[in-house]
């Protein structure tokens, strides 16, 4: 079922005295339980769509329908409780906060989701979440001992442990190497289908288009 | 989940540095608020422990009380009108012991009232702190402006003007001394009417203890201390958070963009300062009472417990103040630049 719609967004950026139009009339649409995957040359405006499609930046033109709304009509406080409610976020890094365990980053998530969750029943949640990722034995790190990779699936249980709707995912696998992206991909589609998320992942990684079930292809700041 | 207070654990030091400096600024605050208050008593307790009220000067004294002159008939209306009010003079001078030890004194005399003790001719009555340096009931004092001899007669407790002990005496062995036969002013307590007089001047108790010559001079310049140390509390809590705050620009954006409200970003920040100024408060609120126990007799420190608090209260607000306008910043963090800027 379709759950987000894009449709004709322009996004104009001042540079200097030049207007340049970025994204000139877009169109896609999200469904559940799929992964959209996003490609196009650098600089071509896939990373201005994502934003722009999660609420962290506005449109100039056009509309983005989220469960029947336009998000871009909201103001800024209820964009950001869709944001903290029904969206979540992985990005090129993993972008944990420095002085919490690995745990308490997912407490932190299901706070700011207001999931109101009693303390017993979060720390359930948290501990299949994190064995879902594998990394059950490590609940008590900070992010300073963790690798690359090992960041980067306590990101993807910090964007899905208060069960969003929808998954923004920019490059998320640009930092790591061949096997650690793959086991990303994996893991990101498991979620995906398991959880019944629309996912909307930017990659300029190939082998990563394996994983889709939709492919986009931006170029000139259209869909192709 | 308190962000803030788990923060703090996880980066112990860095508060730690931030709580001993809050700590030891606070500790001197206090201090030299207690040097300022005891010095004050010890200037002019004679006036300052008096009741609210107007002191009268004659005009042409020009704010120096011992040029002023009240002409008696004036005295006369003042004290017959007023039923509380008090005419006195004070002079320095020597008193010399048997043994030929000099004290110097401020030598005040009064009319009768219940401000002052009562004496007689040839008597004197001392603030206490003679009586710990030796000096006893029936002891035989003399002063070379005066022909017989005093006899102490009793002490009383915290009578010092000028910063020295008082001597009262009897207005006709003062008027002997002096050769003044007309008193220098009029107190009257408040309460009382108190109205211009033709060639007097009225003065506020605050006022007056500022004609004391160093009163004002010991006041002013080490509440400006106090003050100063307050606003540079203020601004230590400014720069701290402020330098945090933009090592951290990256983390609050991506807070932001995962949802977390601003307002949790400010809490997050006010709980640090709020834990950091009440810890150190607490410690040098502690060290200062300690201190008033163990000062030296001689050192004039008086702290109240009043005055702790409220200095304390004083500086939680300058505390919060400074932190929440280095926090401003936090306000205009966009969450966008943080993600495109790279790892934090
Ligand atoms: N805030 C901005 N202001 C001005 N230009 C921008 C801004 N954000 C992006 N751009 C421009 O928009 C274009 C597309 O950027 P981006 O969406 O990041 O591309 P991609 O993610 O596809 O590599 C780039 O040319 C970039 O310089
Ligand atoms: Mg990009």
């Amino acid at each position: 079922m379709t759950i987000f719609t894009i449709d004709e967004v322009r996004k104009t950026f001042l540079n200097g005295e030049v207007k340049e139009e970025i994204l000139k009339g877009v169109n896609l649409s999200l469904k559940e339980g799929e992964i959209t995957a996003l490609v196009g040359a650098s600089g071509s405006g896939k990373s201005t769509l994502l934003t722009i499609a999660a609420g962290l930046q506005r449109a100039s033109d056009g509309q983005v329908i989220f469960e029947g709304e336009n998000m871009i009509s909201m103001n800024s406080e209820q964009v950001r409780k869709i944001r903290a409610c029904k969206f979540g976020f992985v990005f090129q890094f993993a972008h944990l906060v420095p002085f919490l365990t690995v745990e308490e980053q997912l407490m932190l998530m299901l706070d700011v989701a207001e999931t109101k969750l009693k303390k017993d029943e979060a720390q359930k949640e948290i501990n299949k979440l994190l064995g879902l990722v594998e990394m059950s034995h490590r609940k008590k790190a900070y992010p300073s001992s963790l690798s690359g990779g090992e960041k980067q699936r306590i990101a993807i249980a910090r964007a899905i442990i208060h069960k969003p709707k929808v998954l923004f995912a920019d490059e998320p696998t640009a930092s790591l190497d061949s096997k650690r992206s793959k086991d990303v991909m994996k893991l990101i589609r498991d979620l995906t289908k398991t959880l019944n998320i629309a996912t909307l992942m930017v990659t300029h990684d190939e082998e990563m288009l394996t994983y889709a079930d939709q492919i986009i292809t931006i170029s000139d700041g259209q869909v192709v | 989940m308190n962000i803030g207070w788990k923060e703090m654990k996880k980066n112990k030091g860095k508060f730690l540095i931030l709580g001993s400096i809050v700590f030891l600024v606070s500790l001197l605050t206090f201090i030299i608020s207690g040097l300022a208050s005891g010095l004050s008593q010890d200037n002019a307790a004679l006036i300052k422990d008096l009741p609210n009220g107007s002191f009268y000067m004659s005009e042409d004294a020009e704010e120096t009380y011992n040029l002023s002159r009240i002409d008696s008939s004036t005295q006369e209306r003042l004290l017959n009108k007023e039923e509380d009010a008090v005419a006195l003079s004070i002079q320095m001078g020597f008193l010399n012991e048997e043994a030929g030890k000099q004290r110097s004194v401020a030598f005040v005399t009064a009319t009768d009232s219940t401000f002052f003790p009562h004496v007689k001719r040839g008597e004197i009555v001392l603030d206490r702190s003679l009586q710990e340096e030796g000096v006893k009931i029936g002891d035989t004092l003399t002063n070379n402006q005066y022909n017989g001899q005093f006899i102490v007669k009793g002490f009383v407790d915290q009578k010092k003007y000028s910063h020295a002990p008082v001597a009262f005496i009897h207005m006709r062995d003062y008027q002997d001394m002096y050769r003044a036969l007309e008193m220098q002013f009029v107190f009257v307590p408040d309460g009382e009417l108190s109205h211009v007089i033709a060639g007097l001047q009225l003065f506020s108790k605050k006022d007056f203890l500022n004609t004391i010559p160093s009163y004002s001079a010991e006041q002013m310049s080490l509440n400006m201390i106090v003050w100063f140390l307050v606003v540079i509390s203020g601004m230590l809590f400014a720069i701290f958070f402020y330098m945090m705050n933009v090592q951290k620009m990256g983390l609050y954006g991506i807070l932001k963009a995962i949802g977390v409200k601003t307002n949790a970003l400010f809490k997050m920040m006010w709980t640090q300062m709020m834990v950091i100024t009440v810890m150190a408060l607490c410690l040098s609120i502690a060290i200062s009472q300690v201190f008033t126990q163990i000062a030296p007799n001689g050192m004039p420190f008086h702290l109240t417990m009043e005055t702790t608090i409220q200095l304390s209260i004083i500086f939680l607000v300058i505390g919060f103040i400074g932190a929440t306008l280095s926090g401003i910043q936090i306000k205009k963090v966009e969450p966008l630049q943080a993600i495109q800027q790279g790892e934090v």
